[in-house]
């Protein structure tokens, strides 16, 4: 099929661009008033939408610690960080999105280090090594369908998997009013990954805990150290690990008022360690009497 | 006296960029890049690197104007971004243009390379401008990624923490990266540092070198012209 040799191809380029290229403009004036005014722009944007964000703030709160509001364009910042966690929220900035969407399909532990290394790792590589992955001369649109397809097909992907990124499903109905149910759900944010039905929660980031079914020195266990993707939740104390963990292992896969399978593993601390751990981890008496935790109210600092 | 033989004022003008020249050749190399022919049909598709440029400027002079302020601590650096956002004269503008200007620059990133794309331009000879350009673009979201710990609210926490662990899961390399990034097992002030310095120091540094190989292979290799010109001297395929 080739007419020309790749060499012969490369000194026919260069003749080419050589040819526009004497033929041509000079850079000053002719090209760079264009760069003037897309560079005074998009300057312009930036300034628009810090000042679009400013004029939708709230008030400056009086607890140091708050959150200051704002409008479509977000917050001035949220509550202080604090690892002692209320209203965990791990939600990246809206360029990992696609990223942080990989998370969500390959959720398993198996699976996980597909989306959250193998796939990144072959994208980078992919954009990296692109001039030897194409090494065909040809330039013309019409005549590298392949190319244009990818060139539709990546972007397309990369949008879609960045609004579904955008799509929270945390909290999805009510939490029951077992001990534990709405420490998971709402003081510590667990619904904000995990799917459990008896805390109404539809998280889906981490594992769906109705189907991992985990006992309770295997929750212990990954809540007190991580896993994966999942911070340690080792500082919010012993007795509040026992609870939520003797609450995971006891009503996953529950139904209505008939515990999950792995109830039995439990039964030593659960619901005791609520007891103990009090406030709304104690149930319904604790959880009426704390009413709706605010978010990020603690005014403890990390470190 | 003899009649001072003093030279006409034009050519005075002219004395300090000779010297300039004569010593170190930047004046050539100014016009060069100024007077350097493109090709005819360089339009609107091709200001989109220089605004990066303009957007990468805009970043490090916003952002030198946040590190005076900034404290890089765990106890102090919340409280330096509420002064700076409530209190500080203009301090709202200086960091919303930081905080936007990175998400614009993200955005012209993926315009700037589907532009290249879709002309072909990483192909011989501008094999190396691309991955140049390729490494940019991962340095960019790397510098994002550290940025977004600063803030030190909730959410830049916690997506931190996560996102830390999520390095932690690469095998082999992946726990030393995530005690790297932490320095240790816990997050510390010392972790609040370290992206820190990597935030405006390492990767800023990194950036900048790559940017000025990126333009200087840009400045000798031309700019493309797009592959439907019909400024052409030869018919047929090329």
């Amino acid at each position: 099929m080739p007419r020309y040799t790749a060499r012969e191809r490369r000194e026919r380029y260069l003749r080419e661009y050589d040819f526009q290229k004497r033929t041509g403009k000079q850079f000053f004036p002719y090209a760079i008033y264009h760069d003037a005014i897309m560079s005074v722009i998009v300057v312009g944007v930036i300034i628009a939408m810090a000042v679009f964000w400013r004029m939708d703030f709230g008030a400056v709160p009086t607890d140091a610690s708050a959150a200051r509001e704002g409008g479509l364009l977000g917050p001035a910042y949220e509550s202080r960080a604090d690892p002692a966690i209320e209203g965990y929220d791990p939600k990246p900035e809206w360029y990992f999105f696609f990223l942080f969407e990989l998370l969500k399909i390959f959720k398993t532990p198996e699976l996980l280090i597909v989306g959250s290394v193998i796939i990144p790792t072959l994208m980078m590589m992919a954009l990296i090594a692109l001039p030897f992955i194409d090494r065909r001369p040809e330039r013309r649109v019409s005549r590298r369908p392949v190319a244009m397809a990818v060139g539709v097909a990546v972007p397309i992907v990369l949008l879609a998997l960045t609004w579904r990124g955008d799509q929270g499903a945390g909290i999805a109905g009510e939490a029951s009013n077992r001990p534990g149910a709405t420490a998971f759900a709402q003081t510590l944010g667990c619904g904000t990954c995990h799917k459990l039905a008896d805390a109404g929660t539809a998280g889906n980031v981490g594992p769906v805990l109705d189907d991992a079914l985990p006992d309770y020195a295997e929750a212990v266990q990954v809540i007190t150290n991580g896993r994966g993707a999942m911070p340690a939740f080792e500082d919010i104390g012993e007795d509040q690990i026992n609870c939520i963990a003797g609450y995971v292992a006891t009503w996953s896969g529950g139904e209505g008022e008939t515990p999950g399978p792995n109830a039995a593993s439990a039964e030593q601390a659960y619901p005791a360690a609520c007891e103990a751990a009090g406030g709304e981890y104690a149930g319904e008496a604790g959880a009426s009497a704390a009413g709706v935790p605010s978010r990020g109210g603690s005014a403890q600092a990390a470190g | 006296m003899p009649p001072l033989n003093l030279p006409p004022v034009k050519e005075v003008a002219k004395i300090p960029g000779d010297w300039v020249e004569e010593r170190s050749g930047l004046v050539s190399v100014s016009k060069y890049f100024l007077f350097r022919n493109v090709p005819r049909d360089i339009s609107w598709l091709q200001t989109l690197g220089s605004a990066l440029i303009t957007v990468f400027i805009v970043q490090v002079t916003t952002g030198i104007l946040l590190a005076m302020y900034y404290k890089p601590s765990t106890e102090e650096a919340f409280d330096s971004i509420r002064y700076i956002t409530d209190e500080a004269t203009l301090g709202w503008l200086v960091r919303g243009m930081h905080k936007w200007g990175s998400s614009v620059m993200v955005i012209l990133l993926f315009l700037h390379m589907g532009r290249t794309f879709l002309f072909g331009a990483y192909k011989y000879p501008r094999e190396l401008t691309w991955i140049s350009g390729a490494l940019i673009f991962i340095l960019v979201m790397a510098m994002s990624f550290t940025g977004y710990l600063l803030v030190f609210d909730q959410r830049a926490y916690w997506a931190t923490v996560v996102g830390v662990n999520i390095n932690g899961t690469a095998p082999i390399l992946g726990p030393f990266l995530s005690e790297f990034l932490k320095v240790g097992p816990e997050f510390t002030t010392e972790t609040l540092t370290r992206f820190y310095a990597l935030h405006m120091l390492v990767l800023p540094a990194a950036i900048t070198g790559l940017i000025v190989l990126h333009n200087w292979l840009v400045v000798r290799l031309g700019v493309t012209s797009p592959p439907w010109s019909k400024h052409r001297a030869t018919k047929g395929d090329v």
